[in-house]
């Protein structure tokens, strides 16, 4: 009984260690997207380079691209545009998804397009260009759609239009080496099937 | 002095506000209230451990915007819970549902105040056997503890006396 006694705060004292020792290690940004595998949400949203062209869900069908969250704000974003232009020459599909801030330091608190538009292609010029096209959310409805909590975010999305990964933060290759590539090749490779 | 003590008296009853309340039009009290109760139990995704009524990140403001925009048209609460968990998760609310992988989390605090009940009771057991062995043991001797003891205080008095 007595050296029950002395094992249980023991015991309990080990496992309350263990517990907050895999604290330490964890990422509480990592949670679960409930917006995976399930169609892209339906929208309607302007080309930023283009603004009289509309995209909608069912254009992007019939290969697996990447859904990049982005904007010239974003730091993050800037940085990890070199290393998708790479992909892109490898062969990588990218859209790019345009995140506007309410006030962005850009623009103030009225959007001009035209300002925009300087700015983006300048920032591409200067750091290379992975996208094939932008889609300009104005007012965030797709990124809160989709669960967007900032930015940079990047979806796997197939050829049937269904998202298959969400990705929080940038896109570097050790990231894209251990995460995302395997699922870009797997969901890649059943492009034209079904 | 007095002014301090007063000051420090108001200090006293000094409440937490919510700093990021956007002058919004309500209908009526209902949606008003709603809405406060739903941005407060809504959980910022970005800058976490704090609701989107206190939060200014973009997410927040947005999703604070869509909850004013649902329940302007007639949206209840079900509905903004819904629409946000559907894109968010279980994260976003913080009252978690009950479910397998909640389990633990729920049952936690009745299992703890199960196995401290049990730890007393177990305990007050041993009492009672300690305290009926050792009337066991007495009724044995065939004297009483009082009297065992009065005969050892009398014996060191002896000792003590003998010394000097």
């Amino acid at each position: 009984m007595r050296k029950l006694m002395f094992y249980v705060p023991l015991v309990l004292f080990l496992t309350l260690a263990l517990f907050l020792l895999s604290g330490l290690f964890s990422n509480p940004m990592e949670r679960e997207s409930v917006t995976t595998n399930k169609p892209l949400p339906a929208f309607s949203l302007p080309d930023l380079m283009q603004p009289a062209k509309r995209w909608q869900p069912e254009q992007l069908h019939g290969e697996t691209f990447l859904l990049n969250v982005w904007g010239t704000w974003c730091p993050t974003c800037n940085a990890e545009l070199s290393y998708m232009t790479e992909l892109k020459q490898q062969g990588v599909k990218i859209i790019g998804l345009y995140y506007v801030l309410p006030v962005d330091p850009l623009l103030g608190e009225s959007f001009d397009l035209a300002l925009l538009q300087a700015d983006v292609s300048n920032k591409l010029q200067q750091r290379g260009n992975p996208y094939q096209f932008n889609i300009l959310d104005a007012d965030r409805s797709l990124s809160l759609d989709l669960g967007v909590s900032g930015a940079p975010e990047t979806f796997i999305v197939d050829s049937n239009g269904i998202v298959r990964e969400h990705h929080i933060g940038d896109i570097n290759p050790q990231v894209w080496r251990n995460k995302l590539a395997p699922l870009y090749q797997k969901w890649r490779q059943q492009d034209g099937t079904e | 002095m007095k002014m301090l003590l007063r000051f420090l008296t108001i200090l006293l009853f000094a409440m937490p506000a919510y700093a990021t309340e956007e002058a919004l039009q309500f209908e009526n009290e209902t949606q008003r209230q709603l809405y406060q109760q739903l941005t407060a139990e809504l959980r910022c995704p970005q800058c976490q451990n704090q609701n989107i009524a206190d939060s200014n990140a973009v997410v927040s403001v947005d999703m604070r915007q869509k909850t004013y925009d649902m329940i302007k048209q007639g949206g209840n609460r079900d509905d903004v819970l819904d629409y946000m968990i559907n894109r968010y998760g279980n994260f976003v609310h913080y009252q978690p549902p009950l479910n397998r992988y909640t389990l633990l989390l729920w049952l936690a605090p009745l299992l703890m105040l199960l196995a401290l009940v049990a730890l007393q009771l177990k305990r007050r057991r041993q009492q009672a056997d300690e305290f009926s062995t050792d009337a066991a043991a007495e009724a044995a001797s065939g004297q009483s503890g009082s009297a065992k003891l009065d005969a050892e205080l009398d014996q060191l008095i002896e000792q003590y006396r003998s010394k000097k």
